[in-house]
């Protein structure tokens, strides 16, 4: 059992390694940049939140694969709007790009959430006063 | 020309990193205490029971004011001690008359009745005078839409034992957040304002915001402050300052839980937050100053005062940072100009209702036990899109009375409330199963 477990950390840490290799070597150092970023903070905030090491370590591999495959169908999205419309498509993408990888990072993150166990010590109900 | 261009850039992305950076600070904050202490007790018993007034500032809240009031009579408080004054400011519906006939049946609660020739000059000047009449040690003040624990009398006085705290603020949850999108969002908001913001910046002895209602003052300090500004449309944000430059602690207690009817529209939505932005501009440029040459404020409450005093301008330089970084990114001007425009679409996420990032928001909620309403998260960014051409507005107006030396004239500018919150009250006629 704790073999397995070894394992499937190592399994994760090396998806979360090869998908910040694969996206710095194939796609662009933008898209490295952000999957850091998601890695940063995906580590500092929610790993301290109750729930197990290994699940939470699931989550942020399956956010590093969800990045890197967003990042490679926008960059194929790119080399193709360039081939089309030069370089115009270049600057529209550059200014977009960082919007577009929100649009994975904040879902994934509020999803990401409900997958960890409730906390109990919650002062607030759902606007049910009692 | 690109290079004072690129500095510019340089200096608001800074600006926006170090709002992230601060943002992220209460958010570990929070997140470390809530992993220390499962069961959450800020303040343990205690035999200090000061006397304690309540101001009830009304006009035209004959859908709301009973529910406060009944609440009131509820709560777990020694009534000998209380002393409620409800402040009806003139109102032309029924407010008087709900307020007189608690008044007939309850000692401790009081009516002042004032006249259309002196009322309608805004909740300030009702504050004002309802504050001339009291007379407790303690003064705590609750809007007419709100609907308080039982035991939030005790909770918000008991930091009042420390002769240094001079003011507290109490939590406030949203009563209709069922009702719709706009509600969840707000809800949403006031999770990373209240269960974050507020909460971190008490751990840090920072200075905690006194949001207007379900919180309080001492009422010493009060009088030697000269009461509410009526000039300041956020009297809250004013007092918080005052009472921080006067060397007094603002302490929030999460445990003092209250519910607020929240705006249930876009238009509404639009109102309040004009409201908040434009009086938060204005306490920017009455205390800001005050703020960096203060003595009796430590440097991390400098900072941190001086970037919430100015947390209205953010929405205002986010737009300004895309104006001025998109050229320079057209430019190709240089390689730290497109790094640093990372940081603007995160701002995007970031600077809304309480101005709480998407982390510090998700965490907030998921620290409240709240599975499914973090799931509204990726729709902030239209809140934040909405709040920049709020800020905007709020900042040309200010900036136009400034230039002109229009004087701003004291009025109410209130939500109307429909009483629906009264739809999600447990032991209301109407009640309902709430969402988890």
């Amino acid at each position: 059992m704790k073999i397995s477990k070894t394992l499937l950390l190592i399994l994760y840490i090396e998806l979360i390694v090869i998908c910040l290799f694969g996206a710095f070597r194939f796609i662009n150092p933008q898209s490295t940049i952000t999957l850091l970023m998601f890695n940063f903070l995906f580590a500092s905030l929610t790993f301290q939140l109750k729930g197990s090491f290994h699940r939470k370590m699931g989550l942020l591999s399956a956010g590093n694969i969800v990045g890197l495959f967003w990042n490679f169908v926008f960059f194929c999205f790119s080399l193709e709007g360039t081939m089309l419309f030069g370089k115009t498509f270049v600057v529209a993408y550059t200014i977009i790009y960082p919007i577009l990888n929100l649009l994975w990072v904040v879902p994934f993150w509020s999803l990401s959430l409900s997958f960890l166990p409730k906390f109990q010590n919650s002062p607030a109900k759902s606007g049910c006063a009692t | 020309m690109i290079g004072i261009l690129e500095a510019f850039f340089v200096f608001l992305t800074g600006l926006m990193i170090v709002f992230l950076v601060r943002h992220y600070i209460f958010t570990l904050t929070v997140l470390r205490r809530a992993r220390k202490a499962q069961v959450k007790v800020q303040y343990g018993k205690s035999d200090y029971e000061p006397t304690v007034t309540i101001l009830v500032p009304a006009r035209n809240e004959e859908n709301v004011l009973g529910r406060l009031l009944q609440r009131l009579t509820e709560v777990t408080y020694p009534k000998n001690k209380m002393q409620i004054i409800v402040i009806d400011d003139a109102s032309t519906d029924k407010t008087g008359q709900i307020a007189k006939d608690f008044s007939n049946r309850h000692a401790f609660i009081e009516v002042l009745q004032r006249r259309q020739s002196e009322g309608g000059k805004g909740k300030t000047a009702a504050m004002n005078a309802g504050f001339g009449q009291s007379k407790g040690e303690i003064t705590l003040c609750f809007d007419a839409d709100y609907y308080p624990q039982r035991d939030i009398v005790e909770n918000l006085v008991r930091p009042f034992e420390d002769p240094k705290v001079g003011a507290v603020q109490g939590r406030v949850v949203v009563l209709n957040e069922p009702q719709n999108t706009v509600t969840r969002l707000v809800a949403l908001e006031r999770i990373g304002g209240y269960r974050v913001d507020q909460e971190a910046r008490d751990n840090l002895g920072l200075i905690a915001q006194f949001g207007g209602t379900v919180g309080g003052f001492r009422r010493s300090l009060l009088e030697s402050l000269g009461g509410w500004d009526e000039n300041i449309l956020a009297e809250d944000t004013d007092l918080t300052f005052r009472v921080a430059l006067a060397g007094y602690r603002i302490r929030y207690v999460g445990d003092a839980e209250c519910y607020e009817e929240a705006v249930d529209n876009w238009q509404a939505y639009f109102t309040q937050r004009y409201r908040w932005a434009k009086g938060h501009m204005q306490c920017c440029w009455k205390h800001s100053f005050s703020v960096l040459k203060s003595k009796k404020l430590g440097v991390a409450c400098k900072i941190d005062g001086l970037l919430l005093l100015n947390v209205y301008f953010m929405p205002l330089l986010v737009l300004i940072s895309i104006i001025v970084g998109v050229p320079l990114i057209l430019l190709h001007s240089s390689p730290v100009a497109s790094a640093l425009w990372f940081s603007v679409p995160i701002a995007l996420y970031s600077f809304v209702g309480n101005f709480a990032p998407f982390f510090e928001v998700g965490i907030g909620a998921h620290l409240d036990g709240r599975q499914r309403i973090q799931w509204l998260l990726p729709l902030l960014v239209f809140t934040f899109l909405y709040n920049v051409l709020i800020c905007v507005k709020a900042f040309m107006d200010l900036l136009g009375s400034k230039i002109m030396r229009r004087n701003h004239s004291p009025s109410w500018a209130k939500t109307h409330h429909l009483g629906t919150g009264n739809y999600y009250i447990a032991d209301s006629p109407t009640k309902r199963e709430v969402l988890p």
